[in-house]
C-alpha cells in the first residue's frame, strides 16, 4: 500500500484550513500502532488532543481471500476462509459450509453428533476470541495482569483444539457434510476440565475488571451510539446489542440446531463502550452455558453423511473395494459439483453477523463468495464514534469495537 | 387435496409490499422470486433507489451487506446485490421478537460496458465503504458517492481484481529479484 497524503488534499476534514488555530494538527495513526489491533491506519485531524475528524484507512492486510476461494474446489476452499477472521477460524468455516450444504441440499442430513459438535466449537471460538478481546482490550487501557488471566484460559482452549483438529489456529475443521475427522480418545476429559474451571476464572476476570475504577472511568459514556445511528452504520453483534436490540442470528435465524440449546441474549442499553464490554463478558458466559450442554448431550455416531459423492470414503474401505477407490479419487481430483444458485448464509460470529453470499454456476468450484465482515463495518463506524473524543479515548473504542484485520481486509 | 391455508399475516404484508415494489420499479424490474433464504427482486439500476426507499420505509432499515458479482461471460455480467433486514427499534430486549426477523435482497444488474448504480450513501453511511470496495474489485461505479476511489488496494493499482478476466496471479509481478518489474503473460492457472 503506497502512503499517498493525496487521496486527502480533496477530503475538508482533513485538510488544515487557514481559519485553523496552531493547535491544529493533521495525525496519521498506526498503521504500526500497537492499539489498532492488527494494521489499521486512522487519519485524524486533532485539536490538541481532541478529534475533529478520523478517516480511517484499511487495506493493508487485503489477500484477495475471494478471489483464492473461487480458485479453490468447493471443499478446498474451507482453508482460506478459515483464515479471514483469524482470531474466529470455525465460525468463518461454519458459514460458509452451511451455505454450501444448503445449496447441496443435504443441510437436512448432517449427523447428530457432527451439529452437536459444530456448536461445541463454535462456542468455544467465540469464548477464545472473546478472551483475546479481554486481554488486549484491557492491555490498551493500562490494565495488565488481567492479560495473563485471559490468555492462561485462552491456551487451555487452544490446545483442546489442537487435540482435536491438529492445528491451533486454522483448524479447517468443519467440512462441507460434517466433519474432517471425530474427536479423539481423551476428548471428553479434557472438555469436562475446561468446563469444571471455566466459571471460576470468569468470576475471577469480571472481578478484576468489571467494577474496576479505572475501566469503567475510561469506557462509562465513551463511543456512545444511538439504536437508529447503530442500524444506520450497519452494526451487528456485541455493538448492536448494547444499544439495546436482542439480535442474535441464533436466535433469528438458527442453524446448526442452535434452537435447541437454551441461552440468553444479553444486551444493554448505554450504547457506549462499557455497554459492548458488559455484553462480551456476559456473552463469554452464556457461551460456556452453550458449551455445557453441547456436552451433555454429546450423541454417538457418525460426523459425515453417508453420500460418497460429496465425502469421501474411510481408508480402510479404499483398500479393498474398488468403488471406494473410484470415489475417493474422483473428489481429490476434481471435487464435486454443486448445483447452480445463490445462497445468503449467516452465523454468529464473535465480532457479530458474519454473513456469506455464495453463488454456485454449478461447477466444482465456487463462482463467488461474498464475505459480509462485520468487522468492516465496524471499523467504518470509527468515522462516526471518534469525533469529540480524545486520542486515549479513540484507542479504547477501537478496542471496544473489536475489528480483526483478517477479517476487514480479507 | 391441496387445502387452502391462510398465508401468515406477516406473509400476506410482505406479498403486498412486493407487489408495491414491482410497482414502483416499473420497467426495471427484471424479476420478482422467492428464494430459499428470502424474497429477492432483480433490477435495473434506475429503479434501485425508488425501490430501496420503499424498502426501508416499510421497516427494512439495516442495510447488511453490499456485494458485487462478476457473471462474466454471460450479459449481464454484474450483479450487485444488497440484503436488507427489519430490525425494529426500541426497548427490544427480547430476542424471542427476532425469531425469523425479515430479511429482504435486491440484485442490481448494471449495463456491461460501463456499470454505473446509484449510491446508497446518503441513505446508509454503511454502504460507503461496501460501495468503495466493489469499485475496486469490481470497477462498477456508484453515481453521487462522496468518495469514489479505492479502498482495499493501493490507489495506483491496476485493474480490478475480482472480475473472471483478471488472472488469480496479478497482471504484473511485482517484486522480482533484479528490478525487472515490466509486464509478464498471466501465470495460466488450471
Amino acid at each position: 500500500m503506497t502512503l499517498d497524503l493525496t487521496a486527502f488534499e480533496n477530503n475538508p476534514d482533513l485538510t488544515l484550513s487557514p481559519g485553523d488555530d496552531r493547535d491544529t494538527l493533521i495525525l496519521s495513526m498506526g498503521p504500526q500502532h500497537p492499539s489498532t489491533h492488527g494494521v489499521l491506519r486512522v487519519m485524524l485531524k486533532l485539536d490538541g488532543e481532541t478529534v475533529i475528524s478520523a478517516e480511517p484507512e484499511i487495506g493493508f492486510l487485503h489477500t484477495g481471500i475471494e478471489k483464492q476461494a473461487e480458485n479453490l474446489l468447493w471443499q478446498q476452499a474451507v482453508t482460506v476462509v478459515d483464515r479471514a477472521d483469524y482470531l474466529a477460524p470455525l465460525s468463518n468455516s461454519l458459514c460458509y459450509v452451511l451455505a454450501a450444504e444448503r445449496l447441496l441440499g443435504i443441510d437436512e442430513q448432517i449427523p447428530q453428533r457432527a451439529r452437536v459438535l459444530r456448536v461445541m466449537f463454535a462456542e468455544l471460538t467465540r469464548i477464545a476470541s472473546h478472551l483475546v478481546w479481554l486481554g488486549t482490550h484491557c492491555l490498551d487501557l493500562g490494565a495488565q495482569s488481567i492479560f495473563f488471566y485471559a490468555f492462561d484460559m485462552r491456551e487451555r482452549i487452544l490446545s483442546i483444539m489442537e487435540f482435536v483438529t491438529g492445528a491451533r489456529m486454522h483448524q479447517s475443521w468443519f467440512r462441507i457434510g460434517g466433519l474432517a475427522i471425530d474427536v479423539p480418545k481423551g476428548f471428553l476429559e479434557k472438555m469436562d476440565d475446561f468446563i469444571d474451571r471455566f466459571p471460576e476464572r470468569l468470576r475471577d476476570m469480571r472481578a478484576i475488571v468489571e467494577r474496576n475504577v479505572i475501566i469503567v472511568d475510561r469506557l462509562v459514556g465513551i463511543g456512545k451510539i444511538s439504536q437508529q445511528e447503530a442500524v444506520d452504520w450497519g452494526l451487528t453483534g456485541p455493538p448492536l446489542r448494547a444499544t439495546g436490540i436482542a439480535y442474535d442470528v441464533r436466535r433469528a435465524y438458527p442453524y446448526s440446531g442452535y434452537e435447541s440449546y437454551d441461552f440468553d441474549v444479553p444486551t444493554q442499553t448505554g450504547g457506549d463502550c462499557y455497554a459492548r464490554f458488559v455484553v462480551r463478558l456476559d456473552e463469554m458466559y452464556q457461551a460456556w452455558r452453550i458449551v455445557k450442554q453441547a456436552r451433555e448431550r454429546f450423541p454417538g455416531g457418525p460426523v459425515v453423511i453417508d453420500d460418497r459423492k460429496i465425502v469421501p470414503p474411510p481408508k480402510t474401505e479404499i483398500q479393498h473395494s474398488m468403488e471406494a477407490l473410484i470415489h475417493h479419487f474422483k473428489l481429490v481430483s476434481s471435487g464435486f459439483n454443486v448445483p447452480e444458485g445463490h445462497i445468503y448464509q449467516s452465523v454468529e460470529g464473535p465480532r457479530g453477523e458474519m454473513g456469506m453470499y455464495v453463488t454456485s454456476a454449478g461447477g466444482n468450484k465456487p463462482w463467488r463468495v461474498r464475505w459480509r465482515p462485520s468487522s468492516f463495518y465496524h471499523t467504518q463506524a470509527l468515522k462516526r464514534l471518534a469525533p469529540g473524543n480524545l486520542i486515549a479515548d479513540l484507542v479504547a473504542i477501537i478496542g471496544s469495537m473489536d475489528p480483526v484485520f483478517g477479517d476487514v481486509d480479507r | 387435496m391441496s387445502e387452502t391455508v391462510a398465508p401468515h399475516p406477516e406473509r400476506a404484508a410482505l406479498a403486498d409490499l412486493i407487489v408495491e415494489l414491482t410497482q414502483a420499479a416499473g420497467e426495471d424490474l427484471l424479476e420478482s422470486s422467492s428464494c430459499d433464504d428470502m424474497d429477492e427482486l432483480a433490477l435495473r439500476p434506475g429503479g434501485l433507489f425508488a425501490v430501496i426507499t420503499r424498502l426501508r420505509e416499510a421497516g427494512f432499515n439495516l442495510l447488511l451487506d453490499v456485494g458485487g458479482t462478476d457473471h462474466h461471460p454471460l450479459s449481464p455480467r454484474f450483479e450487485i446485490s444488497y440484503i436488507l433486514t427489519a430490525i425494529p427499534l426500541g426497548d427490544q430486549r427480547d430476542p424471542r421478537r427476532f425469531a425469523g426477523v425479515r430479511r429482504f435482497r435486491l440484485r442490481v444488474f448494471p449495463d456491461d460496458r460501463d456499470p454505473i448504480v446509484p449510491t446508497l450513501s446518503d441513505l446508509w453511511p454503511s454502504a460507503n465503504w461496501a460501495e468503495r470496495e466493489i469499485f475496486d474489485l469490481f470497477g462498477v461505479r456508484f453515481e453521487g458517492h462522496p468518495e469514489m476511489r479505492r479502498l482495499l488496494n493501493p490507489d495506483d493499482w491496476k485493474g480490478h481484481p475480482l472480475r473472471k478476466d483478471y488472472p488469480l496471479r496479478g497482471l504484473e509481478r511485482r517484486f522480482v529479484p533484479g528490478g525487472h518489474t515490466g509486464t509478464v503473460p498471466p501465470v495460466r492457472e488450471s
